[in-house]
């Protein structure tokens, strides 16, 4: 076998390698792969607000829903909240809804919406909910994590990871 | 007499067989794409939190266990997050864990994270010689990416050794369980 052929299988065994380390090792990319998904069972559950009352996500039906999953103890989380703030402001009255669900204590998040000035519903969303996120492709259970589901109820997109302005101000523009 | 050809294009091309050179562009391109794609659609990889905080622990003599975080580049672990724990029994005295990066966080004030290798020992309250004691460590951490993973329990089964036996072995924690789901 030429040297040059030695090479060149060298090449196809070392990328097989590095695609079969990776699959080993478990990555996880940011983004989503979740859109498609039927988001039913997201909108059938109910969760308590920061006063402790029952909210069903139901009741957001019909409406553009940005569903972020989030905590106090997540800087990331946090730093993107503020924008979301002033989109919920800018877009309610087209239809869109962000609702967070905080998977977190009650009384820090109380403590953080006021600070934020947040002005769209923060549920209290515990292990349970972060398992239900994992339905929808957050194969991590890692935050923040970010569903868009159109008016149907049908995920159109889903986001590990900070949610840049731009791109969500674009998806949602094609849903309102 | 001898006959020179001048060539007023490209160079004579070196004698290379021609198989082997137009498949291997292809395979190359092929290897590259595979291992560019993630970061060609913007999205950087992330561990599992097993693999990002990855836990091994050593016994150090029959009383002093010391567990180590090998954290992974481009991850932190937060110090108020991190709690130990000995099964059976308890530790004699507080973790000691190393000064970490001081930083300001708008929400909780001055937080203290750890990156790289993080060692802590941990004195247990009982000299078990020949014992099988389980660490438990939870650690709760970040990826400078922007992604905050929840709190992780991670177990790690040592024997301590004999008095006087020096070290043990280096243990690591078996394919975490996301124990913080019960």
């Amino acid at each position: 076998m030429s040297s040059r052929r030695l090479r060149w299988l060298a090449v196809v065994v070392a990328g097989a390698l590095a695609l079969a380390a990776g699959i080993y090792f478990g990555q996880r990319h940011l983004g989503g792969d979740g859109a498609g998904r039927d988001g039913g069972p997201l909108l059938a559950i109910a969760l308590p607000d920061t006063d402790g009352k029952e909210q069903p996500l139901g009741q957001w039906k019909g409406k553009v829903l940005v569903v972020n999953f989030w905590a106090t103890w997540c800087a990331p989380c946090r730093e993107e909240m503020p924008e979301f703030v002033r989109i919920q402001a800018e877009m309610a009255p087209k239809g869109l809804q962000f609702v967070g669900i905080a998977v977190d204590q009650a009384d820090k998040v109380k403590q953080f919406a006021a600070e934020i000035k947040l002005n769209y519903p923060a549920l209290i969303g515990g292990y349970g909910a972060m398992e239900l996120s994992k339905t929808l492709g957050n194969s991590l259970m890692a935050l923040p994590f970010t569903v868009i589901l159109d008016r149907s109820g049908r995920v159109v997109h889903t986001q590990l990871g900070p949610l840049r302005e731009e791109r969500l101000r674009a998806i949602v523009a094609q849903l309102i | 007499m001898a006959c020179y050809r001048f060539s007023s294009g490209s160079p004579p091309r070196p004698e290379v067989p021609e198989g082997p050179r137009r498949r291997r562009a292809p395979a190359l391109l092929a290897a590259l794409a595979l291992a560019a794609a993630p970061l060609a659609l913007g999205q950087p990889r992330l561990l599992e939190p097993e693999r990002a905080f990855a836990l091994s622990v050593r016994a150090l003599d029959e009383r002093t266990v010391e567990a180590r975080f090998a954290i992974a580049d481009g991850y932190y672990l937060y110090r108020d997050k991190l709690r130990f724990t000995v099964e059976p029994g308890a530790l004699a005295a507080p973790p000691q864990l190393p000064p970490g990066k001081i930083k300001h966080d708008e929400f909780f004030g001055t937080v203290e994270t750890y990156r790289g290798p993080l060692p802590v020992r941990l004195a247990l309250g009982k000299a078990a010689p020949g014992q099988a004691v389980t660490i438990v460590a939870e650690s709760q951490g970040c990826a400078d990416v922007g992604v905050c993973y929840p709190p992780s329990v991670q177990r790690v089964t040592l024997t301590l050794p004999a008095t006087g036996a020096g070290p043990g072995p280096v243990v690591e924690a078996a394919p975490a369980k996301k124990s913080w789901f019960k």
